[in-house]
């Protein structure tokens, strides 16, 4: 049985990491479609990765700076095995919602660290712009969660995946939390109009500005996990999981989907803004939602 | 590691490197108004794999956009070197070749080469987005045989262009 | 013999205060060693009484009401808090405070705190427990004035406010007394069982008002920015990490000891989740929370920004004890050890930056990493740990307080709380960033680590957090049977965690543990494997081909947070702090209007009572009748 875990353990990432290497796939193909040209090559990011990772003169600044990309994908690593796939529980037993969203802190902590370690102002204004998004769209998120839970009667993420087994999807019985919960995950991603944290433009995109070769390389695998973590949580949470990976697959490509075609045609919030964004629309929308559920 | 997958580690190497170029949005003179429409849609350069992108830390190419006074090729040094190797350089337009219009000024570095090592050259003034995407394509063509060692020649022959440097900045 | 030794456990300290402050007139490292030993006495002595039940000492009749000390698993997590944290403070105030003057009487009053506040979580009466609060009071009032100008109004500000609070307790104690002609715990418990609704909110609000003020709860809280950030630097610590607690100690004993959950669900009976009073209480606490973690992130001083902090934090104990229900109070005493071993690291770190610096002024700060890699680790254990972050132990506590508020269905003040922990990244990073990372400024060139006695603190504190983290189950045993003594079902729970601990959901945090450190060690195999890097100063970095010199500040250290400022400062026109004010202010003019009839003129008052006197005369004279 030590054989079968130990195959669980070193596929359950790499599946993750593929899911999310092929969306990105996907997004440069489509997002490029949507501008009327070709794109690139399809397997684009996974080249980009392979030559970030042999950059030969790397360069670093102190330990720090080296701990950030690594600390951060070992915790999108440790996050992927609290999310519920398609017939798996995984280990949801040991760490329910609400550890899950402190779990999946400790990757943006660490790059926060490694970037501010980076001694540049560009990435130290890109880390306070994220952590001023962070606390903007973790107040409809919060909520959010909340609904469901109660809705729901349990926190164990695999409890609320099967109670929607079967076609009643939160989505449809809770539409304001759903519609909430998308504009949440829009900036928990970093996509326009939320993206004020890895502008290229203004701040030299952000924490990453001084990152090169394989720090990079490690951040944009870590990318690719978090692609698959956001958008994994929230089909397992309002579209009810599925019962084998292509049905999950095709859910998360659907809302992919939606959410690119909103990134490339809007342009981008100022920081401020986007947090009063956040406390006022989705907010309204998803406390709405929960005085629903209260009073039922 | 025998020599025999160390050559066949770097074919591949060099085959996958060519694909993902990236390039500094660095634009130094008036050559970089050819770049906005080699990025966009209609002479879409991404197809290549090469994207822009800001700082030298994540970059590979660096495009040397048109005339070069000394002011500048103190900023173009600091930024080739803080580059990550492998890395590569374009003289682009005319003016890193000779001078271009500028081949009787007093503040105009009149040949690149001595400053730092140049990989490919593309003539022109300004060259037209289709010359550009020549370019990138015989770049790639000089990385997969491996022909494109700029940065090494740098490191080898660091002495000549730092004494270079030194005599035209001060 | 257990009953007798309760005395000794409580005169260690005070003797050892005596002592220290007399044998520093003959050597300072008399002075030190006899402080040190005594406060590791102190914490040595706690250990015979580890799982006691309960444990009495009579020491004295006042006002025909007995003085008794008692001990139960309740005082004994306060107080192990309490002699841990004294203990650390101790030591690291040897190195800390060489230059001070007056040093026999600090440490003499440092013990002395000690020994107040000790007495304070032994205490079994009223009397016992107001008489060491008071002394906790001014003993700790002392110590803050010992930094200078600005400490002594921080002071000035901090002993008013203590004492308007132990007013209203003194009221509170005296409205009892009538009742029940006896302070002793039980007795009042009793009495107050009996009496009438109003009795009981009247004397609730009075004492709890005396607490609240010492807890630092919103809008009481307004002494605690200033005390604890213009304090010396080993006394912050003391103040942040111990004294507050004792304001929680208090509410848990008046809610749960004095009276009880029922007693208060009677009273004023609603359709809410938890009693009336409890109710009012959580909210104020959920409030301080969220509006103290939003001042924190706009400071710019570090230790005012770890002051707020902990009104912060003190919010989220005094939030998990009012719950009533037994994974919340579980929680409410979880975060009180947690955060006393937490902030007092952060606060023994950045006393460290500020030994070898002499600043605290996070703007002027920067790349202390390099120079002070011991505090540096310890500062970032304690962020991690105070930002509640897994696998440490603030985790687990927040943890506790969030479920049990979902079981009580009270979702906005769950929704409070959250944002609170979420804003807690922001200052927490900020603290990190502008001290220990970035660039560093030439005049710091010279700074090393800071000497062994002072790193002991740290390293005990940093070891602390991580294995409470990882084995709740070891604080747990405590808190669940102080729990249990005071007739509230325990929590089930193991060494790695919850198994089923709410009828919500589940935690074990060894597993997240150890799949971090199995990702963490896969992720750095694979690192290593990749080319090697170079290693660069930290001013060769991009500034778009710029070059940068310790001349050019580039970094971004002012205002770190301006755009989220812009977003809340609407908010902060109101302070309570500025209503305080007022208040004084108006006394003054009110003071001035009576100066015109309190002179302090001898002929005045000579002819006042002149005038009186003849007044009175001629009363008597027309027979008393003045129609």
């Amino acid at each position: 049985m030590v054989g079968k875990e130990i195959l669980i353990a070193i596929g359950i990432p790499l599946l993750a990491f593929s899911i999310g290497i092929s969306l990105m796939m996907f997004r440069r193909k489509i997002a490029a479609r949507i501008q009327r040209r070709y794109g690139p090559n399809f397997i684009q990011p996974l080249i980009d990765i392979f030559k970030l990772l042999a950059k030969k003169g790397n360069i670093t600044h102190g330990i720090m700076y080296d701990l950030g990309p690594i600390i951060a994908l070992a915790a999108s690593i440790t996050v992927v095995f609290f999310i519920p796939m398609p017939g798996m529980k995984l280990m949801t037993g040991s760490a329910d919602v609400i550890a899950l969203l402190y779990i999946m802190v400790i990757g943006s902590l660490a790059t926060a660290l490694g970037a501010g370690e980076s001694a540049n102002p560009n990435s130290s204004i890109g880390v306070a712009r994220a952590l001023t998004l962070m606390l903007g769209y973790d107040l409809p998120f919060v909520i959010v969660i909340i609904t469901l839970v109660l809705k729901y009667h349990t926190t164990n993420l695999y409890a609320i995946m099967q109670a929607q087994a079967g076609g009643s999807w939160a989505m449809w019985v809770l539409p304001l939390s759903a519609i909430a919960g998308i504009i949440v995950t829009y900036g928990a991603l970093g996509e326009h109009p939320f993206d004020a944290a890895v502008a290229p433009n203004e701040v030299a995109t952000g924490p990453m500005a001084e990152y090169g070769g394989k720090h990079l390389g490690l951040l944009m695998i870590n990318h690719a996990f978090h692609i698959y973590i956001e958008l994994a949580l929230f089909v397992d949470l309002f579209m009810g999981g599925a019962s084998n990976i292509f049905y999950f697959y095709a859910k998360m490509f659907v809302i992919f989907v939606l959410i690119i075609f909103f990134d490339e045609v809007l342009p981008r919030f100022r920081i401020d803004d986007a947090v009063r964004f956040y406390w006022r629309w989705p907010t309204i929308l998803a406390l709405i939602g929960l005085i629903i559920v209260l009073v039922k | 590691m025998d020599k025999m997958t160390e050559e066949q580690y770097r074919a591949i190497s060099n085959m996958l490197r060519k694909r993902s170029l990236w390039m500094l949005h660095y634009c130094t003179g008036c050559g970089a108004m050819e770049l906005p429409p080699t990025m966009t849609s209609r002479y879409d350069m991404e197809r290549f794999g090469i994207v822009p992108y800001v700082t030298p830390r994540q970059a590979d190419i660096l495009l040397v956009t048109g005339y070069v006074n000394t002011k500048t090729l103190r900023r173009i040094v600091t930024v080739y070197e803080q580059m990550l190797d492998p890395k590569y350089v374009i003289g682009f337009g005319s003016c890193p070749i000779n001078g271009g219009v500028y081949w009787d000024s007093y503040s105009v570095i009149k040949q690149l080469d001595k400053y730092i090592p140049v990989d490919l050259y593309i003539a022109g003034c300004m060259p037209r987005p289709e010359a550009i995407i020549t370019a990138f394509r015989h770049l790639m063509d000089l990385v997969d045989k491996g022909k494109a060692d700029g940065y090494r020649r740098y490191k080898e022959n660091l002495d000549y262009y730092k004494k270079n440097q030194r005599k035209v900045l001060g | 013999m257990m009953n007798m030794s309760l005395g000794i456990l409580l005169a260690t300290p005070f003797i050892g205060g005596i002592l220290a402050y007399l044998g520093g007139k003959i050597h300072r490292w008399v002075r030190y060693t006899l402080a040190i030993l005594f406060s590791v006495l102190t914490f040595c002595e706690l250990f015979f009484y580890y799982g006691t039940e309960s444990a009495n000492l009579t020491w004295g009749k006042l006002f025909g009401s007995l003085l008794v000390l008692r001990i139960n698993n309740l005082s004994w997590l306060f107080a192990f808090i309490v002699t841990g944290i004294s203990m650390l403070v101790v030591i690291f105030s040897v190195n800390d405070m060489e230059e001070h003057k007056g040093l026999d009487f600090y440490y003499m009053e440092l013990l002395f705190v000690e020994g107040a506040m000790l007495g304070i979580v032994l205490a079994g009466d009223l009397i016992t427990f107001f008489m060491f609060w008071e002394m906790m009071s001014w003993t700790s009032y002392i110590l803050v004035i010992q930094n200078g100008e600005m400490s002594m109004k921080a002071g000035y500000k901090y002993i008013i406010m203590s004492i308007i609070g132990a007013y209203a307790m003194l009221a509170s104690l005296g409205m009892v007394f009538g009742k029940a002609h006896s302070l002793v715990f039980s007795n009042v418990a009793n009495a107050l069982a009996k009496s009438s609704p109003g009795f009981v909110i009247g004397f609730f609000v009075l004492f709890g008002a005396g607490l609240l003020v010492k807890a630092a709860i919103m809008p009481l809280h307004t002494w605690l920015p200033d005390a604890h950030s213009e304090a010396p630097s080993p006394v912050s610590p003391l103040l942040s990490g111990v004294l507050i607690k004792m304001g929680a100690y208090g509410l848990f004993v008046l809610f749960y000891g004095l009276l009880s959950v029922q007693l208060l669900g009677n009273l004023i009976p609603t359709i809410l989740p938890v009693p009336l009073l409890l109710y009012i209480v959580q909210w104020l606490a959920a409030i301080s929370i969220v509006l103290a973690t939003f001042l924190a992130i706009m400071q710019e001083d570090a230790k005012r920004l770890l002051a707020y902090s902990s009104i912060s934090q003190i919010g989220y104990v005094v939030l998990g004890i009012a719950t009533g229900s037994s994974l919340g109070i579980a929680g409410g005493l979880f975060h009180a050890l947690n955060h006393a071993i937490f902030k007092s690291l952060l606060f023994f770190a950045i006393g460290a930056v500020i030994y070898r610096t002499g600043t605290r002024n996070m703007s002027e700060l920067g790349g202390l990493i390099k120079k002070m890699p011991i505090t540096f680790t310890g500062a970032l254990i304690g962020i991690v740990a105070l930002a509640g972050v897994p696998p440490l132990n603030g985790f687990v506590s927040k943890w506790m307080i969030y479920e049990a508020l979902l079981q009580k269905k009270e979702v906005f003040l769950l929704i409070f709380a959250f944002v609170g922990s979420t804003g807690a990244f922001l200052y927490l990073y900020r603290f990190i960033h502008s001290v220990f990372l970035g660039q560093l400024p030439e005049k710091y060139e010279n700074v090393r680590e800071v000497p062994f006695l002072m790193q002991i603190p740290i390293w005990i504190l940093s070891i602390l957090a991580v294995l409470f983290g990882v084995f709740p189950g070891i604080p747990m045993k405590v808190i669940s049977k102080a729990e249990a003594f005071f007739g509230i079902t325990p929590v089930k729970y193991n060494l790695y965690g919850f198994p089923q601990g709410s009828a919500m959901g589940a935690l074990k945090v060894i597993n997240i543990s150890s799949v971090l450190v199995t990702a963490l060690i896969v992720v750095l195999v694979l690192f290593y494997t990749l080319p090697k890097s170079k290693k660069l100063s930290q001013y060769d970095t991009y500034a778009a081909g710029q070059i940068v010199t310790p001349e050019t500040k580039y970094n971004y250290s002012y205002g770190f947070y301006m755009s989220f400022g812009r977003v809340v400062n609407p908010v902060f026109k109101w302070s309570a702090d500025k209503i305080y004010n007022a208040w004084a202010r108006a006394l003054k003019v009110f003071g001035d209007y009576m100066r015109r009839v309190y002179t302090g003129n001898l002929e005045t008052y000579g002819s006042y009572i002149v005038v009186l006197l003849t007044i009175v005369a001629f009363v008597i004279l027309i027979g008393g009748r003045l129609w």
